[in-house]
Formats: structure tokens, sequence, C-alpha cells
């Protein structure tokens, strides 16, 4: 378990952090909602506007899928070299490794927090009123918090011995972005691939979020379980991977 | 702890580094191979070894942040920090919030870092600016920020690496004044140099450290005697 001063360490730098990046730009903290937006925008133009499909409301559906696959594949690429990139500090100061991504996963879902509320503030605007599905939405966020800490530290903890992984992991999530139903449904691929398809736990939890924020329809409780279960066990190996590496990654890290 | 009880016990400490050699092959690099001394409460002991005679690395396993691969390294229950200018500055953030950063990364809480801000503040003497982003800091008043954060956090055993003093000649001044009255007072410090000058001036015991191995602990005079002796037969030719 870390202490009290490294929860203290791990949040102030992550305040840190993010107070250093707002202030790099002269619109400082509104590039946490331009940013998604502009990379939303270009989606919107391809295939709202050009390749109008004949889905009803493609853009909420869109979205939606984007807004939390972002959130995924952001927090696992950021932090891949985030034990690496703590060399400085290591051969300074003892800091227990686990901090450097943990600091990342916060800094991502704070700047998740702001565009999952524009996203809301838009559903809301467009149609898409509150509804009683709504109370299990915390739920799946906390699912989905838990499979990102538990892909996230599993990434951390193996780049520095393997930095060729990054790259593959970089390829892996571009291929997982066009394979999670962020452009299409899972009812609209042929049946007998639709089983693999749902292998795909980001695949699950984007349908999820549509089904709650656009049709107030309940969860699918097995598949949460089964995500959550995924993630629970890979935040307790990659931690524990974590942190019996702990005192070698110095010794493998240069100075 | 009373002064003279042991703080600090190595015993045969040994220590290396991964080198990657090639695709998928690495190799062990000893930087540490066979070093044994003990450090004492309030004393003040230098420590000096040629360029790469595993200095720094030494200084990294009295700091906790090497654990020794050999021998074995006792800690009495002192918290040790390394003397390190700037230890984790974010830039654009004030000096203020660095402090309160660089203090969390030396071990400190939150709360018995606030304490200190004022006193932190006072001896930078960086004024108005410490409330100003670090990027508009020259390099001298960033090392004194930086400087003024590990001496005020007060560890009980502090490690210092070679120069003594940083930033303009007046706050080099009264930054290695204030080391060497650390140093002379009852603070339990561990001094890494290679110039027998400075060690000789400010430590009353001496380790002499050449290829990662113990060559000379005790007397001051003795240990860099040998010392001087070694380099100069070094440096004749044949």
């Amino acid at each position: 378990m870390l202490a009290k001063n490294h929860l203290q360490l791990i949040t102030y730098k992550a305040y840190a952090d993010l107070r250093s990046e707002a202030a790099k730009t002269i619109m400082g903290f509104l590039w946490w909602i331009l940013d998604p937006l502009l990379f939303m925008g270009i989606f919107y133009i391809i295939f709202g506007l050009l390749m109008k499909r004949d889905t009803k409301d493609f853009i909420p559906f869109l979205l939606i899928g984007l807004v939390t696959w972002r959130w995924f594949q952001n927090t696992v690429s950021h932090s891949a070299n985030s034990i690496l990139g703590g060399r400085g500090l290591m051969h300074q100061v003892y800091v227990p490794k686990i901090v450097f991504p943990l600091v990342i996963i916060i800094t991502d879902l704070v700047k998740f927090t702001c565009v999952f509320s524009v996203l809301l503030l838009y559903l809301w605007l467009s149609g898409f009123a509150l509804n009683p599905a709504y109370l299990s939405l915390p739920l799946v966020l906390m699912v989905q918090l838990v499979l990102i800490v538990g892909l996230t530290l599993l990434v951390a903890a193996l780049v520095p011995f393997l930095p060729d992984l990054k790259f593959l992991a970089d390829h892996i999530l571009h291929m997982l972005f066009y394979m999670s139903g962020i452009f299409f449904a899972g009812s609209s691929i042929p049946e007998r691939y639709q089983a693999y398809f749902y292998l795909n736990p980001m695949a699950n939890l984007i349908e999820i979020y549509r089904n709650i924020l656009m049709h107030g329809a309940w969860p699918n409780w097995r598949a949460l379980a089964l995500i959550a279960g995924l993630g629970g066990v890979l935040t307790l190996l990659s931690s524990r991977l974590i942190a019996w590496n702990d005192p070698i990654y110095p010794k493998w890290i240069p100075q | 702890m009373t002064a003279g009880s042991p703080v600090l016990t190595l015993r045969n400490v040994g220590a290396f580094y991964w080198r990657r050699t090639g695709y998928l092959k690495k190799n062990r690099f000893w930087a540490l191979r066979d070093i044994s001394f003990e450090l004492h409460q309030g004393e003040s002991l230098g420590v000096i070894g040629r360029n790469g005679a595993g200095k720094s690395t030494l200084l990294q396993l009295l700091a906790g942040v090497l654990r020794p691969d050999q021998g074995s390294l006792i800690n009495h229950g002192a918290h040790v920090a390394l003397l390190s200018l700037q230890i984790g500055f974010v830039p654009y953030l004030s000096g203020r919030q660095n402090a309160i950063l660089s203090g969390l990364l030396l071990g400190m809480s939150r709360q018995e870092i606030e304490k200190k801000l004022n006193e932190i503040r006072d001896f930078s003497e960086l004024g108005d600016f410490f409330d100003q982003p670090i990027n508009v800091y020259s390099s001298g008043m960033k090392a004194r920020l930086g400087f003024s954060v590990a001496f005020q956090l007060n560890p009980d055993v502090l490690l210092i690496d070679e120069v003594l003093g940083v930033g303009d000649a007046a706050f080099k001044e009264k930054s290695g004044q204030m080391m060497r009255e650390k140093i002379r007072s009852e603070k339990t410090i561990v001094l890494v140099s290679h110039s027998p000058g400075t060690i000789r001036q400010l430590c009353d015991r001496a380790v002499w450290i050449d290829n990662g191995t113990t060559r000379a602990e005790g007397n001051t005079v003795e240990v860099l005697e040998r010392y001087s002796e070694f380099i100069k037969n070094k440096e004749k030719p044949g």
C-alpha cells in the first residue's frame, strides 16, 4: 500500500502537471475541451456529413463512442512511457514507481471529466433526456476506470524492459479504435463474427454507454461484471508486477 | 539517536546496473564491488575517489534509490536525502508550488512543507519571485530555490555531491557557509568529492573508494595521504 505522503505526492503532481500544461498555451484549460471538440469535429465532417449514413442519430451515436474511447486510448498510450519518463526523479529520490502511471491516470481522468460533461450537455440539448438508467452510469464509468487502470499499469510496467512494446501498443490501440464499434453498431456486423466482436471490452462498454444515454436502457450486467473482473485482476497483477520490479527499474533505466 | 551511534552500516556492498548490449542481450555492470564503512550520528564523512570510482552510485545506495545486490546496507532508522538542486521542478508553476512538489518528492508530508514555506522563501532570497512561475527565473534563482527546499527540509542524513554552494556569487557564499555550518554542527553528513581540499576542510572522517571498492577508511588526514600518494603514483609515467 502507498503511504499517505505518496498519495499526496500523486495528487499534487497531477495538479502540477495539469496547471503546467494549461499554462503552456494561451487558451490554457480551454484546450481540454477544444482539443477533443476539434478531434470529434473531424469525424463529424467525415462521417456525419460527407459519408452520411442512414443510421438515425448518428452524431450522438458517434460522439459517445469517440469520447469514451479517447479516455481509454489516451490514458493507456500516455502512460506507456511514464516509468521511463521518471528516470530523472528515480535516480535522485526514492519514489514508488507506481506513482508515475497513477499521475497520468489522474490527469487523463480530469480531462475526460471535462469532455464527458460537455457530451452530456450536448445530449441533453439535442433531446436525449435524463432517464432512470443514468443511475447505472457512475458504475459503468467506474468499471471503465478499473479496466483503464489495469491495462495502463500493465503497459507501464513492461515498457521499461521492452521499449518496443510502446510502438506495438499504439498499433494495437489503433486497430481496436476501428474494432470497438465507434462508427458502427455491433448488431450491424455479420452474426457469426459478433461473438468475437464482443470479446473486446471497449466494444461492450461503448454499447452500454449508448444504451444508457440514448435509449434509457439498463446495462448488460453480465458484460459489466466480466469487464470489472478483468480490470480488477489486471490491476492487481500489474501493481504487484510494478512493486516487485520497483528496485529493478533504476538499474534498467539509464540516467 | 545519541551521538556516535551508527546511522548507516555498509558491509561488503556491491551494486550493478543492467546494460543493454544488443538485441535481447544484457550485461551486468558492477559500479560498486565491495564497499564497507559505517556512518555515525553527528559526524561528517567524506567520500573521496577518482571519477568513475562509484561515488554517484554510492550516493544513490545511501539515498535508498538503489538497493545493494550483494552485502548489506543497514539503515538504523534515519531519513536520508540527497541534497540535489531542482528535484522534480515543473515549468510554469510558481516557486511556492515547486517547493511543495520538491518537498513531497523528498518524502515530507504536505503539512510539514506548508510550515516551512516561509523559511524556504526567506532562505532562497527570491522575494516576490517566490510566487511567480519558475520559467521567469534565472538558472541561479532556480538553484537557490532547489537548494533552499532541500536544506530547510532538514533530513537526518544529508548527502552532498561535490559542489559546495550554488547560484550567483553572493548566494554561493551564503549557501557554502550554511553548508559548512551544517557540516560542522551535529548534523550527519556524507560529502562526496574528488578534491582532497574540500574534504580535509570539512570532514571528521573519510572513506576512499576506487574501482567500486573501499581502499581506506578512518582519520581524514591519513586517508587523504594514502589517496594523494596513490594519485601521484598513477600520474608517474610508467
